[in-house]
């Protein structure tokens, strides 16, 4: 893992500046973070986060975008459903940054509640979508579902990442909204695999 | 009530005779005995004192005692007819004196007044006369204004002109006073609808775009009006720690 | 969907003119009305190419092609007139992206849907204008664009910079650019010149869920990420000399401050929100559409007026967000010129909005009636003597806004009385996605995007690389082809191109 991605990114990019002369427009703007509402429960809240190994273990890539006219279709897979949701959620995440540049600082947890499995992984990637877009402004690097009940369909579940900060992360694109188009699950003994569009 | 005749009467309060107060009734026919009609003898005009019994009987013996034609009418008739009959002896008092006041006599009185003369001129014009609108017309053509068929519309146009062009706010700037239109090219102009003749046609666009100029004018208030109010709520903000404003 | 050999599809298409085609019933299942489209020649063979494509066997894509959802539209209940898909149409959720349809109030069985209004409520256009000129502005044209780089919070997790409360927040919802305006960020003249004079009256923010409120408040004076930006452009060419004055627009190579952006995060959760009510709504009245992406409810239901007063509030938070920007433009520019906004006369042209639904009075049949417009993908293009556009622009025409997309021009249009007629005063909005997101990466380098883009002359700033490409013109349906053909058809007028000289982007 960088110590230091802020580094990384400047130095990046004057290289990249180097090689492509017009690359130097990109003057990035490094602002000043933002000054957080309550500093002192941050450090506190930063101080609570003793991960465990398992915690820190970062999950294999299994998931992709396909081809869409004007949205990204989200494809995840896994051993089991569980393992394809988390990937599609982490999938949502990779979308909105360089995943490369987010430590694992901080862990926060969400509960989705849904009348069947489509329902389900709907309001599952909403309840993070919703986590990136106001306090935490959590931006997750790896998703870990806790609870998985897929005869009540309700999820518990943890994404541990970091505060979305500007100075650090490179902005990839916005998400809107996740939407029912073409929303697919498939749970079968061989393949566990998902689909979803979301409206960027 | 009664007003006109009681203030010939010279009554002390004309306008506030209240007929629905039994008591100023009462006083109103006292003083109609004793000052104008004198029927009774002063030792006898007693009966007729408010606080005395049986007021109303007495007073139905005054009116016959008067001859008066109301028999069966209410109140209101009687004293009606009672204070006319008392108007009737006063003009008959002094005839030669009344009978010189009509209507031609008092405006003769009027006019016969030591006459002011108006200081300001324009009190003094006739407006109809036929020098008066040569006069309007010739500060039209010097204006470059289209007379109207009635001179006095020409002259709240002259008027108009010289208010909003001619002030010494407009000579000193003109462009901050003077709208500098643009010839709007009319002919072309689409109405939007078609009355199906060319002159009512022609007509609607002319409304149309004096509709438009007022409308101009009622924004333009509008926008005066939010302004002013902005000026005691206004107060915007920007936290430049958040990002890097002005850097 | 019905499925149907390409040639059988063929034959519930009829040419009306050069430029518009009729889509007859029966193309899909219980059309109430037919859809009708306008293209020109290169518009119509994308439009044929989707609709061919999708007739292929094993087809499994998110959404139908736009000419189906044009017509699956045409199926849903109240509908008056036609359902009508203007030339930047491409598909979209339920509705097809430059999608207007028109329901009658006073039918009880009428719908409302957010699909018909999309994800980005009140997503708009604005346009400054300033009274500098190219000369004034190339020479600090790349200090210009980072200087509104760093007013304006863009890009994905951005922050508005402009200290806002809850309370403000429930204020702005419910006042839209009259709170911009007490607040003093931008000017009375703004107001006059936005649509509905940037306030919808029937918001309602008691109708917003929390979780919206949430979101909406960190976003509100961001631009946002995905096609919107602020760019500074220059006339290019007046087409209508006398209504581009009327726009304070005199001669080529003006500069003009564009901006595109609508409602963030809370108009995406008001949507959310709204989606999900609906769903269950549908069951309850059991209303039958073609297509379960269109959900909708009845305009009178519970849920129907609730979503009508909670997108009026996104409308505000949108009007706001533009107004907010506007101010930050405004700071810009006068820093970098020493000279205020007013001396610069930064004014508001107007400002349009390409994501909504409003109720309207339009005649049908030669009957006057209450409408309850959606134009998703499509802007309102009233025409001259319309009461609801401003005084200044009742000779002209409403102006019509079409942001091109980077790098690319932009127009201004008129209103026109034809349009009022065939499109209930609707036009295009922008240029329309041809390529999709990924293809575009696929295909594109960015390194090439913006070697183009500087060889053109044009200053970018963006926050994320994979927007560049994303969002490079090639991904995008000609806007000159586009706007040519609005103009040909009638619906709107064409008045001034704009060329950008720099770009700013989320």
């Amino acid at each position: 893992m960088k110590n230091c991605p802020a580094l990384s990114y400047c130095f990046l990019h004057m290289r990249n500046c180097r090689s492509t002369p017009c690359c130097c427009l990109l003057i990035r703007r490094h602002r000043n973070t933002y000054p957080s509402l309550n500093t002192s429960t941050m450090s506190l809240a930063t101080a609570q986060y003793e991960f465990t190994d398992e915690e820190t273990q970062l999950p294999p890539i299994k998931y992709e975008y396909l081809d869409h006219t004007a949205d990204v279709q989200l494809h995840a897979w896994g051993d089991s459903l569980q393992e394809a949701f988390e990937q599609c959620a982490m999938a949502m995440f990779a979308y909105m940054t360089d995943i490369e540049y987010v430590d694992l600082q901080e862990a926060h947890k969400i509960e989705a509640q849904g009348d069947d499995l489509e329902s389900l992984l709907f309001h599952f990637l909403d309840e993070f979508l919703f986590l990136f877009s106001c306090e935490p402004f959590l931006i997750a690097r790896k998703v870990k579902i806790i609870e998985f009940d897929s005869e009540n369909f309700r999820i518990v579940a943890k994404g541990y990442g970091e505060k979305f900060d500007l100075s650090k992360h490179p902005q990839g694109t916005e998400v809107k909204a996740i939407t029912y188009s073409n929303l697919q699950v498939h749970d079968k003994e061989e393949s566990h695999e998902v689909f979803v569009i979301i409206d960027i | 009530m009664f007003k006109r005749k009681l203030l010939a009467l010279d009554h002390h309060a004309p306008d506030s005779v209240n007929i629905n107060d039994e008591r100023e009734i009462k006083n109103l026919v006292l003083w109609l005995e004793n000052q104008k009609i004198r029927r009774y003898k002063i030792e006898n005009r007693g009966v007729l004192e408010a606080d005395g019994p049986q007021w109303r009987a007495n007073f139905e013996k005054y009116c016959k005692d008067l001859a008066s034609p109301i028999v069966d009418g209410s109140m209101e008739e009687k004293l009606e007819w009672l204070i006319g009959y008392a108007v009737s002896l006063e003009y008959a008092d002094d005839v030669g004196k009344y009978k010189a006041q009509t209507a031609e006599n008092i405006s003769k009185t009027v006019l016969t007044a030591p006459k002011v003369e108006s200081s300001n001129p324009l009190d003094n014009m006739d407006f109809e006369s036929a020098d008066f609108k040569k006069g309007v017309l010739t500060l039209a053509q010097i204006l470059n204004i289209t007379p109207h068929p009635d001179h006095l519309i020409t002259l709240q146009a002259v008027s108009k002109v010289v208010r909003e062009r001619l002030s010494q706010e407009a000579l000193d700037n003109p462009n901050n006073i003077i709208v500098k239109g643009k010839p709007f090219p009319f002919q072309e102009a689409d109405l939007g609808f078609d009355m199906g003749d060319y002159v009512l046609n022609q007509a609607a666009k002319i409304l149309r775009l004096l509709y438009i100029h007022d409308l101009r004018d009622l924004q333009t208030n509008i926008n005066e009006t939010i302004v002013a109010v902005q000026s005691i709520t206004a107060d915007p903000k920007t936290d430049t720690k958040l990002g890097q404003v002005g850097r | 969907m019905v499925v149907r050999d390409y040639n059988d599809e063929l034959k519930y298409l009829e040419r009306i003119d050069a430029n518009s085609w009729r889509i007859k019933k029966g193309f899909q299942p219980n059309m109430n009305v037919e859809g009708v489209f306008y293209v020109n020649s290169a518009l119509e063979k994308l439009m044929f190419d989707e609709l061919r494509n999708a007739c292929r066997p094993g087809m499994v894509g998110g959404f139908l092609p736009g000419m189906k959802q044009i017509a699956n539209v045409a199926a849903l209940p109240g509908i008056v007139h036609r359902s009508i898909g203007l030339p930047d149409v491409h598909s979209g959720y339920g509705f097809a992206i430059g999608n207007m349809a028109a329901f009658d109030m006073n039918d009880p069985l009428s719908i409302v849907s957010p699909g018909g209004v999309g994800f980005d409520i009140n997503c708009g256009v604005r346009l400054l204008r300033t009274n500098l000129f190219e000369k004034d502005v190339q020479p600090v044209k790349e200090q210009l664009a980072q200087s509104m780089f760093d007013h304006i919070p863009v890009g994905v997790g951005s922050k508005g910079i402009i200290p806002m409360t809850a309370t403000n927040l429930e204020e702005a919802l419910e006042m839209g650019m009259d709170w911009s305006l007490r607040e003093g960020y931008i000017w009375a003249e703004d107001k006059e010149h936005c649509e509905e004079y940037g306030r919808m009256l029937n918001a309602d923010p008691s109708k917003v869920s929390m979780r919206a409120k949430k979101r909406g408040l960190p976003q509100l004076g961001t631009l946002g990420a995905g096609n919107h930006y602020a760019e500074i452009q220059v006339v290019d060419e007046i087409y209508d000399k006398w209504a581009a004055s009327k726009m304070g627009i005199e001669d080529k190579g003006q500069v003009c401050v564009m901006i595109h952006s609508g409602s963030r995060g809370f108009g995406h959760q008001v949507a959310t929100d709204a989606l999900v009510q609906m769903e269950k709504a549908m069951k309850r009245d059991n209303i039958e559409t073609n297509d379960r992406q269109l959900a909708c409810a009845r305009i009178n239901s519970q849920e129907g007026q609730d979503y009508l007063k909670a997108m009026a509030a996104a409308a505000n938070f949108a009007w706001v967000n533009r107004s907010s920007m506007t101010f930050l433009s405004r700071q810009a520019f006068a820093k970098q010129f020493h000279m205020t906004p007013d001396d610069l006369d930064m004014h508001v042209i107007y400002d349009v909005s390409h994501n909504i639904a409003k109720v309207e009075e339009h005649v049908v049949d030669g009957k006057q009636k209450t409408l309850l417009v959606h134009r998703k993908g499509s802007t309102r293009a009233f025409p001259p003597h319309h009461p609801l556009i401003p005084v200044d622009y009742q000779l002209t025409g409403q102006p019509v806004l079409i942001g091109g997309t980077m790098g690319t021009c932009s127009y201004v249009l008129t209103g026109t009385e034809q349009g009022m007629q065939q499109t209930f005063g609707s036009t295009c909005h922008g240029a329309g996605r041809a390529l999709s997101r990924a293809k575009s990466r696929r295909n594109l380098e960015y390194t090439d995007v913006l070697n183009k883009l500087q060889q053109q002359g044009i200053a970018i700033r963006v926050a994320s690389l994979k927007l560049v490409m994303e969002e490079a013109p090639e991904s995008y349906k000609n806007v000159t082809d586009v706007v040519d053909t609005c103009h040909a058809a009638g619906i709107s007028k064409k008045c001034i191109k704009l060329r950008p000289i720099a770009v700013i982007k989320g």
